[in-house]
């Protein structure tokens, strides 16, 4: 009889029934769509952020006693196994020397293409990158150099060392516009960087990109320099704590925003629960005068609350889902996940939303004088 | 837990049957308004009683009492031997759940249940909603073709038929009915008349709130109010 009374409760005045769902549908979907942001904001902000260039700077202590030049690549490469190969999205080491081109001297930049492409999303290329980073027959010229060189994509250029004991033909593979420094420089394989300089194994330092905001990026430095003291590692402030200010900013926006449509969901469920219960107060009256408790009142509007909300969050997951991937892709161009949490967490706001909304209905039911209302007052 | 109480009056007018109904000194007042004023009544069981009188006289007042819809401000109720007059709402929900049947002049049943599915909410307040034995208090009322039908689909006197086997459904000490003829015609009036008495050929007690004297007339015995005292 419970049953069929809330069946039919429900299904009779569907319109009402309907204005409430949907109201809990829109709640849900809103704080289920930003949490899913908020859960996966953190990843794509730091995706957001890396296409500023890298975050993490590995290199030889300020005061490096050795009396070499920079570090060794085998201990750069132990110190980049310390990172966590998830966080890790791209890493190139560095090394400099001064060369002599067909027109002229340029700064020669050794580097891994495979990473300083990752590590580079921003720079614009024309032509194309050096697809592998073994590849000693190709390499890629700033604009600015390749402008007073005169060397355009396809072009052969001659790299002499300094002391012109060695000199090797390259292919100018792409320029690159990177609007800093790199437009005036020349980059190749790191290889063929150690053969031209004659330093090899060494490198200057090394940049990484990692996915990994400011507290973290921290850290992970402060591991790597505890594990290898002869190495200095260190997140670049700029881009880490601007990372971290503009996350706090847009995390608690979205709360804000997910606050107030909880609030405005609970009033408008609130107003049709209540209206609810105005037109269903001859209902009451002779269910109490039948010997209905208020007890059996409340539990009664509870329930009829309760599945009201259980069908809008069930629908508002769906949408709110989807309104995540609107989101993901208008605002970070990429796919949101489903994280598990989202769900308990949209139900449990959901329901206590409704059920808050309910109290005032609930007490108005209850309140019902059933010698009242049969007599029609 | 509902306690029962000794009578509070010597004897019932009906002589050797208990008393369903003993009200002393039973008043409501509204305010500076005292709708009812000391009334002192006693009901035996098996008796079909009327209660008369001209409008502002007190009957729905003393109605709302007799069925625990509303407390007295002062005097005592005892129903069926329990007293009512200081029950809280839940002790007086189970009142009216385990001992009255209540009949309305606007028959109040719910318009989205079946005849059948009226009957059983009485029952499913008061134990297990039985859809048999809801059918057969419906064919009692000569309604058993009609179980299935919504109330918008049965007449008039149809509805109160379906009020009266909700109302004898739970098997009531007492069956109180607020003019449950006031919306139906003659031959309705009639057939629910004929009902009433047939109940009260079978021992059961009921309470007629009317202003129609035709109807008094064919109750034992007629309680008149006015301005909310007894009428010598």
């Amino acid at each position: 009889m419970r049953r069929l009374l809330l069946v039919k409760a429900l299904t009779r005045r569907n319109t009402r029934v309907a204005v409430a769902v949907a109201a809990i549908v829109m709640g849900a979907a809103v704080v289920c769509a930003l949490t899913s942001l908020y859960l996966d904001i953190s990843i794509k902000m730091s995706e957001e952020l890396r296409a500023f260039g890298a975050n993490f700077f590995v290199g030889p202590p300020p005061s490096q006693t050795t009396g070499q030049r920079g570090i060794d690549r085998t201990r750069l490469a132990e110190a980049i196994r310390t990172l966590p190969a998830e966080k890790l999205v791209g890493v190139s080491p560095f090394l400099y020397g001064l060369v002599r081109l067909d027109l002229g001297n340029a700064v020669l930049a050794g580097v891994d293409f495979v990473g300083l492409r990752k590590n580079s999303p921003y720079w614009q290329v024309e032509g194309g990158w050096v697809a592998v980073d073994f590849d000693e027959r190709n390499a890629m010229v700033g604009r600015r150099l390749a402008q007073s060189m005169e060397l355009k994509p396809g072009d052969a250029v001659t790299i002499v060392n300094g002391d012109r004991s060695f000199q090797t033909k390259v292919t100018v593979k792409g320029i690159v516009e990177s609007g800093e420094a790199e437009d005036d420089q020349i980059f190749v394989n790191l290889s063929l960087a150690h053969k031209l300089l004659g330093l090899d194994g060494r490198v200057d330092f090394a940049m990484a990109s990692l996915v990994a905001q400011g507290a973290e990026a921290d850290a992970l430095a402060a591991d790597m320099n505890r594990r290898l003291p002869e190495i200095d590692a260190r997140p670049i402030r700029k881009i880490a704590r601007s990372d971290g200010q503009i996350l706090d900013k847009i995390e608690g926006l979205m709360a804000l925003v997910a606050l107030i449509i909880v609030i405005i969901t609970t009033l408008c469920v609130n107003a049709t629960l209540t209206a609810m219960v105005a037109e269903r107060a001859p209902e009451i009256g002779l269910q109490k005068a039948l010997g209905a408790t208020d007890r059996v009142i409340v539990v009664q509007f509870l329930t009829e609350t309760a599945v009201i909300a259980a069908v809008g969050v069930s629908v508002g997951l769906v949408l709110g889902f989807a309104l995540a991937q609107v989101l993901g892709h208008a605002v970070f161009s990429s796919w949101v996940g489903l994280r598990v949490a989202v769900v308990p967490l949209t139900l449990g706001i959901s329901l206590i939303s409704a059920l808050v909304a309910a109290v005032v209905p609930v007490r108005a039911a209850v309140a019902v004088v059933p010698a009242r209302v049969l007599r029609g007052e | 837990m509902l306690t029962r109480t000794r009578p509070l009056a010597p004897a019932s007018p009906a002589g050797d049957a208990p008393p369903v109904i003993e009200t002393r000194g039973l008043s409501k007042r509204f305010g500076s308004v005292a709708a009812l004023d000391g009334v002192d009544i006693t009901v035996t069981a098996g008796e079909f009683v009327a209660i008369m009188g001209p409008s502002g006289s007190g009957k729905t007042t003393l109605l709302n009492l007799l069925s625990c819809l509303d407390t007295p401000s002062s005097g005592h109720y005892l129903l069926d031997g329990i007293e009512t007059a200081a029950l809280d709402g839940a002790a007086q929900a189970v009142v009216r759940r385990e001992k009255i049947g209540l009949v309305f002049q606007q028959f109040h049943l719910i318009p989205y249940l079946s005849a059948v599915e009226n009957v059983m909410l009485a029952q499913h307040y008061h134990s297990v909603a039985d859809r048999d034995e809801a059918t057969a208090a419906l064919a009692r009322v000569g309604l058993g073709h009609r179980a299935g039908h919504l109330p918008s689909q049965l007449s008039g006197g149809e509805q109160q038929r379906v009020c009266i086997a909700r109302a004898l459904i739970n098997q009531p000490a007492l069956i109180l009915a607020d003019e449950p003829t006031g919306n139906l015609d003659e031959e309705n009036e009639r057939l629910v008349m004929a009902l009433f008495q047939e109940l009260h050929r079978e021992g059961r007690t009921l309470v007629l709130v009317t202003h129609n004297p035709d109807l008094g007339a064919l109750t034992d015995r007629v309680i008149r109010l006015n301005h909310g005292r007894l009428e010598a």
